[in-house]
């Protein structure tokens, strides 16, 4: 598998992650039972939404995106677009510093961690990671 | 190490654009996620089935609710909730509009609303106090949707001092204010709301939302389709 390819699987399962939040959210799923859990903290607290829509649907749309992009540059045509590699670090990029930001309200001002946030921190991170090591690749490449 | 790299890259270009293990890969991981959502998804009714418990039957204590639809109704649908509850918040924003208007306006049930302020959400009692003082003034539900309107804005997360908020939806709904500010400060319904919490401890009430409906207790929220089915069910009986 490329670098490309480990970047769309991964963003696959951050979809799931975030549908699985969103779905929370949404109150379709499990207990939103006030019996104190550190998910529904973060997941119901003002933070939950950003411009009016809940986190998790940015999530939902950040995955899905990323997934589309980096199965289309997995694609003969783009195999080696250095541009192509650049859209998926700037996205990932973006991804990462979201994430942080979240990271960030969870342990220092809503004082609650939220695991399938922080598994979906982990993901963002290694799709960074891997769009990285994917740029650096394809800039060394000659056929670039 | 450039070098092999490209070579790996290349490899795999030139043998296929795609390995077929990716899409194994890709399928694996679609048909854990969907079969985990869906497990998720499936366990919520089947959860509102085992949790059910007979709930202690008989009169309500000296606790006092706040009723809403025809006191005669055939089904009386008791809840349990806690403004700063984000269960409870969903079921009143989500749920409770179907509610009230396919079974309450309707007559095929009513509803009565305790008070049960959990002691981690520091501004529920206030928020409680809020409405007991509306209800004086003849506008418990208007209050009580406005609350659950905007949790997050006076919620323990979101403020120290929620009154400000309390006050603008007292404005906000017509109340006389400075009545209602007078109630307020006073906290002249707090005897009334710990009665009201008292009885759902008294009832083993542990979460919120907790509705009790006929004779069975249900820990949890629910769906309108859900709450339909028991007061069917319970309307049979």
């Amino acid at each position: 598998m490329t670098k490309r390819m480990i970047v769309a699987a991964l963003a696959l399962a951050g979809v799931f992650i975030a549908l699985y939040l969103l779905l929370y959210k949404l109150g379709m799923i499990g207990h939103l039972s006030c019996s104190v859990g550190s998910c529904e903290t973060v997941n119901t607290s003002k933070w939950a939404r950003f411009m009016g829509i809940p986190v998790a649907g940015w999530g939902l749309a950040f995955y899905a995106a990323l997934f589309v992009l980096a199965m289309v540059s997995t694609g003969e045509r783009y195999a080696d677009s250095l541009g192509m590699s650049k859209l998926l670090v700037g996205a990932a990029g973006t991804g990462v510093l979201f994430s942080a930001w979240l990271t960030y309200l969870e342990l220092f001002v809503i004082h609650a961690i939220c695991e399938w946030c922080v598994i979906s921190a982990i993901i963002v991170t290694v799709i960074f990671l891997a769009s990285l090591a994917d740029f650096r690749e394809v800039s060394a490449s000659p056929a670039s | 190490m450039a070098r092999n790299t490209n070579k790996k890259r290349n490899t795999v270009r030139n043998a296929s654009t795609r390995p077929t293990g990716f899409y194994y890969a890709l399928g694996a991981i679609a048909l854990l996620g969907a079969s985990l959502l869906a497990y998720s998804l499936m366990r919520k009714p089947a959860e509102g089935v085992a949790t059910e418990a007979v709930a202690p039957t008989g009169p309500v204590g000296p606790a006092e609710g706040y009723l809403i639809g025809k006191a005669d109704a055939p089904v009386k649908i008791v809840e349990f909730a806690d403004f700063e509850c984000p269960g409870c918040g969903n079921f009143a924003n989500v749920t409770e509009p179907d509610v009230r208007k396919r079974l309450i306006d309707t007559g095929l049930a009513n509803l009565t609303y305790y008070d049960f302020p959990l002691p981690q959400h520091k501004n529920s009692q206030a928020a409680s106090n809020a409405a007991a003082c509306a209800n004086d003034q003849g506008k418990f539900w208007e209050m009580h949707d406005a609350i659950f309107a905007a949790q997050d804005q006076w919620n323990t997360e979101a403020t120290d001092n929620p009154k400000p908020f309390f006050q603008k939806y007292a404005e906000r709904l017509g109340l006389n204010t400075s009545v209602w500010e007078t109630c307020y400060d006073s906290r002249k319904h707090q005897g009334r709301i710990m009665a009201n919490a008292a009885e759902g401890e008294r009832r083993k009430v542990n979460s919120t939302p907790t509705f009790i409906i006929g004779d069975k207790m249900y820990s949890q929220g629910m769906t309108y389709d859900a709450m339909k089915a028991i007061v069917d069910s319970a309307t049979k009986k």
